[in-house]
Parts: C-alpha cells; sequence; structure tokens
C-alpha cells in the first residue's frame, strides 16, 4: 500500500563538506517522506541545511549516504546520471528569479527548451500558451525579456519553466522570500491553484511559518542538519513539541490579536544557531534551551512519534512519549 | 492637537527626485510626518516606495543624483536642508543615528571593530578623549548592546562575527552617537526571525531606558506593530496614512493600508489572501492624482487628477484618500 502513495522517500541522508577547517555537517542523517499531492513544508533558519536536501533530491550533488528513492526508484544519482523521466518528473524553482532566468533570453526562449528536451513533440507555441495561461501570465509577455518583468512576474516565468516538463514534483525553495508581501499571495495561490489541477506535490523550503501555517500539509522543522519536529499542520501549530519550534513560533511578528494568543508565551528567542563547523555536543540546541538538562549535553536524542504522526526529537519527550500519548488518548 | 514644543523631528511636504538616464524619477511627493520626544513611529509599504529615500534626506546622506524639490526637514526647530554641512555633520556625530538593514555590509570589512568603534567615539564627543577613556565608553556601549564579550568583540573582524553579533555592534555604534533620534532601516529584515525577535526587543528596551526617539522603517507589518506608538503608511513616495498602531491594525481605511494588511499570510491558518493586484507605478512617469488610482479597487474619477489632503477620519487618524472627504 505505501508504495501507491508514497511519492519520495528519503532515509538517513547525510551530507557533510569537507573544507580546510574541518568537516561541516550541513545535513546529518535525516528521515522523511512526500505523499503523492502532498505539501511538505521544511522549515528552518538560515544555516540549517534545508536548501542543501533540495540540492540532493535535485541530484546537483550527491549525499554523503543514505538512500533517496522516488516513485521506488533509486534517486541516489547526480543530476546528469539520472534517467530522463526523472530529471522531467523533479522539477526546481528558486529563490531569486532575478537570478535564475537567463537575463539574456526572452520569456520565449526560456520557456522553448525545456519543452523541446522533454516532450519534442508538443506543439510549441500552444503549449507555451498554455504555459503562460497557467500561470497567469498575458501572452504578449512571451516576447519580453526577464528585466522588463516585475519580481512576482519573474517568478511566475520560473514557476512555468518548472511546469513546462510536466513535473509530478516541484521542489520550491522560498519562491516567495525575496518579494513583498502584496505580491505573496498570488504566487502562492497559484502554486495551490496548479497542485489542485494538475496533483502536483511540492517540497516548500522556507523560514515563514506563518506561511507554512496556510499552505502545507505537514511542517518539518529543521536545525543545524537535523529534523526536530514533524507533524501535520494542524497539529503542529496547535501543539508544538520541541523548545525550538516554540521560540520559532514565539518570535513571530503577527499583526492581530488573535494571532498573537497563538504563540506560545513562555518562551523567548535566545541566542544563535551555532557554526555549523563547530557543532554542539549532544543535541545541537542545547546551548538555547530553555529546558536543557544534564543529558542534552551528552546523548543527541533521536526523532521519535510522541503522539501518532507527530515526530519530535527532545530527550523532554523520549522517556516519556509513552506517557504522554496516553494522555493525549484520554483527553481526546 | 499636538504640542509644536514636544516635535524632535518634522518633514514639512518633502519632495526628492532622482536624476537617471531616462528623465528625473520623481520619487518623494509631498511627505510629511513628525516625531516627538520620546517617540516610537513606524513607516511601512512595500519596497521602492521611498521609505529608505526619506531617511536618508534626513541624515543628509541622499545618493549623488538625487534633487530636493522642496520641503523642509525641521529638527529642533531649525531645517536641516538649509544648515551647514558642517552643522549636519556635527548633528549625525552627537544627535542622530541611523541602524542600516543588511549588518554585513554596514561595517568596513577591512578593519577590525576596535578601529571602527573608537573612531565612532572618537568624533562623537564633545571634547577630546583620553584613549583610555575611548575604550571605556567603547566597551559600555558594546555591554549595552547585549553583546557580552566586548573585548574580544573589539578585536574581531566583521566577517568573524555572526549576523546577529554584527547587528548588535551597528546598534551599539549607533547608540554613541544617537542621544536624541535612533532612525532603524529594516534592523531585523536581513536575520533570522529567532534573532530578528532579540535584535527588536534590545532596540527597545534600549530606546527606551535611554528616552531616544525612534524610526523604525520596515515593509514586516508584525514587527512593527510591536515595537511602535504611532505608524505611517507609505507608497509611492506618498504618506497615506497615519495613527496610532492599534488604530492601523485594527482600523485601517485606506484601500492600500486595509489590502496591504489583509495580504500578510496569518499565523492562525485560513488561507493565503490573494495580495494586491498590479504594481508600485514607476517615478518616471507617475499618477497625476492619487498615486494608488492605478490599483485602486474604490477609485472614483477625481482620483485621476487630484492628490487627496490628509482627512482626519479619527482622533490622529489620518488618511488620505477621497473616500474619506468631508461631506462625501
Amino acid at each position: 500500500m505505501k508504495d501507491t502513495t508514497t511519492l519520495l522517500e528519503v532515509n538517513s541522508i547525510k551530507k557533510y563538506f569537507r573544507t580546510r577547517k574541518g568537516v561541516i555537517k550541513a545535513v546529518d542523517d535525516i528521515n522523511f517522506q512526500i505523499e503523492k499531492g502532498e505539501i511538505l513544508g521544511l522549515v528552518g533558519e538560515s544555516g540549517s541545511g534545508k536548501t542543501t536536501v533540495g540540492n540532493m533530491i535535485m541530484g546537483i550533488f550527491l549525499p554523503t549516504s543514505g538512500e533517496m528513492k522516488y516513485k521506488g526508484e533509486n534517486l541516489f544519482m547526480l543530476a546528469n546520471k539520472r534517467p530522463k523521466w526523472l530529471k522531467k518528473d523533479i522539477q526546481l524553482v528558486f529563490q531569486n528569479p532575478a537570478s535564475s532566468l537567463n537575463p539574456k533570453r526572452t520569456v520565449r526562449q526560456i520557456l522553448e527548451v525545456p519543452i523541446s528536451v522533454h516532450r519534442p513533440d508538443a506543439p510549441m507555441g500552444r503549449t507555451i500558451h498554455e504555459l503562460m495561461n497557467a500561470v497567469d501570465l498575458p501572452s504578449d509577455y512571451v516576447e519580453r525579456y526577464p528585466e522588463e518583468l516585475g519580481g512576482g512576474e519573474k517568478q511566475l516565468v520560473a514557476i512555468a519553466r518548472a511546469l513546462a516538463t510536466e513535473p509530478s514534483f516541484i521542489i520550491l525553495d522560498e519562491p516567495t522570500s525575496a518579494l513583498d508581501v502584496s505580491v505573496q499571495g498570488k504566487i502562492i495561490n497559484i502554486l495551490m491553484k496548479l497542485r489542485r489541477e494538475l496533483g502536483l506535490s511540492y517540497l516548500f523550503i522556507t523560514h515563514n511559518l506563518s506561511l507554512m501555517s496556510n499552505v502545507a500539509d505537514r511542517v518539518a522543522i529543521m536545525y543545524l542538519g537535523k529534523l526536530k519536529e514533524v507533524a501535520r499542520t494542524g497539529e503542529f501549530f496547535k501543539n508544538p513539541l520541541h523548545p525550538y519550534t516554540q521560540m520559532l513560533l514565539s518570535s513571530i511578528p503577527v499583526i492581530t490579536d488573535e494571532e498573537e494568543l497563538l504563540k506560545p508565551q513562555k518562551i523567548k528567542a535566545i541566542g544563535e544557531i551555532a557554526g555549523a563547523l563547530n557543532l554542539p555536543k549532544g543535541c545541537s540546541f542545547h546551548p538555547r534551551c530553555p529546558f536543557v538538562m544534564d543529558i542534552c549535553n551528552t546523548v543527541d536524542p533521536q526523532l521519535a512519534e510522541v503522539t501518532p504522526g507527530h515526530l519530535c526529537s527532545c530527550h523532554l519527550y523520549s522517556s516519556k512519549s509513552d506517557q504522554i500519548s496516553d494522555q493525549k488518548l484520554t483527553s481526546e | 492637537m499636538v504640542d509644536e514644543s514636544h516635535k524632535l523631528l518634522e518633514v514639512e511636504k518633502l519632495k526628492v527626485g532622482y536624476k537617471v538616464y531616462e528623465g528625473l524619477l520623481n520619487v518623494l511627493n509631498d511627505v510629511s510626518f513628525y516625531v516627538l520626544n520620546g517617540e516610537k513611529i513606524g513607516i511601512i509599504g512595500e519596497s521602492a516606495c521611498g521609505k529608505t529615500t526619506t531617511m536618508k534626506a534626513i541624515m543628509g546622506i541622499l545618493a549623488g543624483n538625487a534633487i530636493l524639490m522642496g520641503g523642509r526637514i525641521l529638527y529642533k526647530g531649525s531645517d536641516l536642508l538649509t544648515t551647514s554641512k558642517k552643522k549636519v555633520i556635527s548633528l549625525r556625530r552627537k544627535n542622530i543615528s541611523m541602524v542600516f538593514q543588511d549588518p554585513s555590509t554596514a561595517l568596513n570589512p577591512v578593519f577590525k571593530i576596535r578601529q571602527q568603534m573608537y573612531d565612532t567615539v572618537r568624533y562623537s564627543s564633545e571634547r577630546k578623549l583620553e584613549k583610555s577613556e575611548i575604550h571605556e565608553l567603547s566597551v559600555r556601549y558594546l555591554l549595552e548592546a547585549a553583546l557580552p564579550e566586548p573585548e574580544r568583540i573589539l578585536d574581531s573582524y566583521p566577517f568573524e562575527l555572526s549576523g546577529g553579533m554584527k547587528q548588535r555592534v551597528n546598534i551599539a555604534m549607533a547608540l554613541v552617537s544617537a542621544n536624541d533620534l535612533l532612525i532603524a532601516d529594516e534592523p531585523g529584515t536581513a536575520l533570522d526571525v529567532t534573532l530578528e525577535d532579540q535584535i527588536m526587543r534590545l532596540l527597545k528596551s534600549i530606546v527606551d531606558k535611554k528616552h531616544i526617539s525612534i524610526i523604525l522603517i520596515s515593509h514586516a507589518l508584525g514587527t512593527v506593530r510591536g515595537f511602535v506608538d504611532r505608524v505611517y503608511v507609505m507608497y509611492a513616495g506618498t504618506i497615506v496614512e497615519s495613527g496610532p498602531t492599534k488604530e492601523i491594525f485594527s482600523n485601517p481605511r485606506h484601500p492600500y493600508t486595509r489590502m496591504l494588511i489583509d495580504s500578510v499570510p496569518k499565523l492562525a491558518g485560513g488561507g493565503v489572501p490573494e495580495g494586491i493586484p498590479g504594481v508600485v507605478p514607476s517615478y518616471l512617469n507617475p499618477p497625476t492624482g492619487c498615486r494608488f488610482v492605478t490599483r485602486c479597487p474604490y477609485k472614483m474619477d477625481i482620483c485621476n487628477n487630484a492628490t487627496p489632503d490628509m482627512y482626519e477620519v479619527d482622533n490622529e487618524h489620518y488618511v488620505a484618500c477621497y473616500l474619506y472627504e468631508k461631506g462625501r
């Protein structure tokens, strides 16, 4: 049954970068799955390794170790070694459309390349017209250069380019972070419409938790190369478990009193994400954690299921996990 | 009514343009606002709405191709635009200071923090300071900016410090010369959310304790809401709405403010709003009437031709929109 619904499966992948100063553990043993049609929000601060995860799935570089499967097939190879259908099926949208679109090519030329490579039989003119329609851009924009478009429009062209191969899975790496909030809504709504209409799945990499609350089906929190918490969106925001998650939520600036009530009140943000070269021993979050215990300095907690479908890696829950889930069951 | 004598800074009908190859960019159009002693105000708006240009005009650090086309900037009653350059520099050294958005580009990469901090302290003093005094003061300001190991910071180059530490150093330097007014231009935007929260809390505690006025510029509405007493909303080089923070966020009147607040995704969920259709108009040829007319769903004939005044809709709550003109 699993095979029919799981699109992407990532098992204990690691990515270590060897530098002159030492080894950087950018991604350190993480596991997750994405179901067909699902949006997984991968959230973390800068330097947490979330883009590295996206790049490994794309095959931009190889993981140091681990296993990646896409539709049951091995994905553990560089992009240039991948069979053509894999390249067609997985696409990526970058954060900054100003630098991810070739400034010397018109929108038409930008869209022509993926179509001619992956869909040689498609009628070019009509396909481009359909793509522009799908992202809600006027068709006469095809003769424009990227510099003649606004920031939001450029990102829509980047999305159209990703769609050009008819993928079933798109990695969105901070697609709206470089844009104003007034244009963010349009981009997100088009992405949501496309998912509905085309049955797409997204890995949505972002640092914006408020956005994820509206968009994602599940949210995964990443900190210094490790997943700290994974849960369905509703549960995640109602019942955040990991102290880091609570710290993130309490730091979000909000604009209504209603939202203010959703923020954990007891915890205040302190400290800064550690350098990837000198990872703290034990739990990597312990220098900033207000609930730090002796065990946190020495033993790194494993990601474990606290309540069904809600995973968290924290010693606060590892010993008591049975007890907590019992409590949950009786209270519900 | 606001007591004139409490006004620390008042900007009146400021007009600034930029000369470029294509012609004249008509950026600021009659920007007016004021800051009281010890008051925290916020200026919000999308990027390219003239927020930073306004602040640069106050600081006297506009780019070379900028043209002042009118208006006054009254600081404690005297017009900064007509005072001598020497006097303005002296103000920058002792009274008004600015924290910039990107902490890594605001520091000189080839000098240690020690050199940069010492210079700031040395030149902002009334008299010639002894070396030991300079050091003492530097350490004190760094501690004030919540940097626990000032000696180590002083001996570091900017690249050896993390983003949050760099921004704290910038705040420490700004504090040296901000005896009256601190201008914070997106001080937390380049930082992660947990860091931004810390930086904003730090800034707030410092300005409250020292009774400094602050102008916070940001496009992050939530950050402004949690920080300031009064908000100005800026759109395409004009102020479109102003009022007490609570009032602006709970009862926004101008169509732009309403649409801007609506377009922020809520932590409480409920879907992503559509945002504002269209883009900020080009400053080469901005609309002659209300500058929001190209994106406004409520536009009327008059909006194309005439610029609305600021109409008072509530106590201290002003809106520049013909929808709120008396008798309409």
